[in-house]
């Protein structure tokens, strides 16, 4: 056959194969419309956060304490604050929850128990946050005789969030091949060394990922400490976990529901640091997990 | 094998099930010491189970039920405390080659090093060995620090040889090596193992019959679980086998 003779019949679109692409161009539109609405909202928050707080962030906002009611001065000891309560969670929550997810995923038999443990910890992640509130007061504040402080409100945060880092460090477990763990075991290394020297190495980047996510959303959660350990108003910074604390997510529901007079721009302003909180840690776990993905062995 | 030789392995009315259901049936047999004992037959014949039942794998599959007795030079590996100690006397080398996800280098170290030899000039001398019994050296030694998971399918399969072999194993058992692996390859293994018969005992699992005659001294069938006939491989490829099965079987009749 020479050049120009080619037979086009072969690949020419059929009415029903003209139909399935119609549907698919539709289909497609309305997955990427879904996408943009998804979009819409967070951009109106960023943009409605920047244009009416961008004017109130100044160094004397982020560097100085709230003065004169509230209606004055700035957010340092709500920033400061919020840095202890995520901070102190996090040394509590992380440790325990990696180690009872690798007890779960590597070690816990099949059997009943093991169910019911991991049916609770799914339900415990759907408990409201003002119910574990309850419960901060109830256990720590009260009970343990813990008073109002940075350590009862951490604890509840932590208790908050542990069902989630379990579940996902279970998940990052379990997304390492169940034939590594069998060669390994084969080559006479105990559960331990295989969980050390292969499972860990290869899952770091899930747990540290679900562990961050979790951390953001300590920072912005606001029943959980509100009744526990956060302050309304504090002159002074803490000074140890015993000590109460103000924290960014209650300064703003203060300073937009509780006070007269405060000017306009304090609540957006508020808010806006609060979220480039979060996403500085979400961007910091994202780049994480970009960094140990490419190192990924298999 | 003549009667003086050694039992390395005596497997005795061994039955296992997974929840009920039957994957061997009272297997007994003896393996001799430096032979290579070869078990043939078709898909769920039981085959993989035997194996799992020898460095005693089975016992991380949860409803699995064994009964009977697996003895290594006398000694129940059931009444074993330390299972690890049992399994770097057995190198196990399955069907898909598993590299670890790390170095060539510290895929073959990793055995050692778990069982507590850190000595790198030692260790050093031990990978190359290993290496090169499993006929891979010359192919990795210029990259020993590469990935072990980004080796092709016959090269992994030969790591995973060297690996077994790092151990210095007594017992060197293959399930269906040869599965994942080319021609060529296979034959170079089958030469390294013809090579290790003098220094380690084989069980050779393997779905190609003409494997089993040209590496074993004896040969074993299974079927559905159930010891059909072990003999040694003058009788077993011949029409004088014991039970007509085996040699349907080996003519490729059924199965």
């Amino acid at each position: 056959m020479s050049r120009g003779e080619t037979e086009h019949t072969d690949f020419s679109a059929t009415p029903m194969t003209e139909a399935s692409h119609s549907r698919q161009k539709i289909a497609r539109a309305f997955l990427g419309i879904a996408t943009a609405l998804l979009l819409l909202p967070l951009f109106a928050i960023i943009g409605l956060l920047v244009t009416h707080g961008m004017s109130a962030i100044t160094a004397e906002f982020l560097l100085e304490a709230p003065t004169a009611g509230m209606t004055a001065g700035g957010i340092y000891p709500a920033i400061i604050g919020t840095l202890w309560l995520i901070g102190v969670s996090l040394a509590v929550a992380a440790p325990i929850g990696i180690m009872a997810g690798i007890y779960l995923n590597e070690y816990a038999p099949e059997n009943w128990v093991t169910r019911m443990i991991n049916l609770a910890i799914v339900n415990l992640a759907g408990v409201p946050s003002i119910v574990h509130a309850l419960f901060g007061v109830g256990a720590f504040v009260l009970f343990l005789g813990l008073g109002t402080s940075i350590l009862s409100a951490s604890l509840t945060l932590a208790v908050m969030t542990l069902p989630v880092i379990i579940a996902s460090t279970k998940e990052a477990l379990a997304s390492v091949p169940v034939a590594f763990r069998h060669a390994s075991w084969t080559l006479g290394a105990s559960r331990w060394q295989t969980i050390w020297h292969i499972v860990l190495p290869n899952s770091v980047s899930g747990i540290l990922t679900g562990v961050i996510l979790q951390v953001s959303r300590a920072a912005g959660e606001t029943a959980p400490i509100m009744f526990t350990g956060a302050a309304f108003y504090l002159p002074f910074l803490p000074q140890s976990v015993q000590d109460q604390c103000m924290a960014l997510s209650m300064h703003l529901f203060t300073v937009s529901t509780q006070v007269p007079n405060v000017p306009e721009a304090f609540p957006y302003a508020t808010a806006l640091v609060l979220l480039t909180l979060v996403v500085t840690f979400n961007f910091f776990s994202i780049g994480l997990r970009t960094y140990l993905r490419a190192r990924r062995k298999w | 094998m003549s009667d003086l030789a050694k039992k390395k392995i005596e497997v005795s009315g061994l039955s296992v099930s997974y929840g009920g259901v039957t994957a061997l049936d009272s297997i007994s047999l003896d393996v001799y010491e430096h032979e290579i004992l070869s078990i043939i037959g078709p898909a769920n014949a039981g085959k993989t189970t035997f194996l799992n039942c020898i460095n005693r794998m089975i016992d991380s599959i949860p409803d699995a039920r064994v009964q009977g007795t697996v003895k290594i030079d006398g000694d129940d590996v059931r009444q074993v405390r330390d299972v690890n100690a049992l399994r770097r006397r057995i190198g196990m080398v399955f069907p898909l080659p598993v590299g670890l996800p790390m170095s060539i280098y510290d895929n073959v170290a990793y055995a050692p090093r778990m069982a507590g030899k850190t000595d790198k000039t030692r260790l050093d001398e031990l990978v190359e060995r290993c290496l090169r019994q499993s006929a891979l050296f010359d192919e990795v030694k210029d990259r020993m620090g590469d990935l072990g998971t980004k080796l092709s399918g016959g090269q992994q399969q030969r790591l995973t040889i060297a690996r077994a072999l790092s151990m210095e194993p007594e017992i060197l058992c293959l399930d269906e090596f040869s599965i994942a692996v080319d021609p060529v390859t296979t034959m170079r293994i089958e030469e390294v193992l013809k090579e290790l018969r003098k220094e380690v005992t084989i069980v050779l699992v393997t779905n190609l019959v003409q494997q089993a005659k040209r590496l074993a001294d004896r040969t074993a069938l299974f079927l559905d679980g159930k010891l059909i006939e072990l003999d040694s491989n003058e009788i077993i490829f011949s029409r004088r086998t014991a039970d007509q099965r085996t040699f349907q079987y080996v003519q490729g009749l059924f199965g």
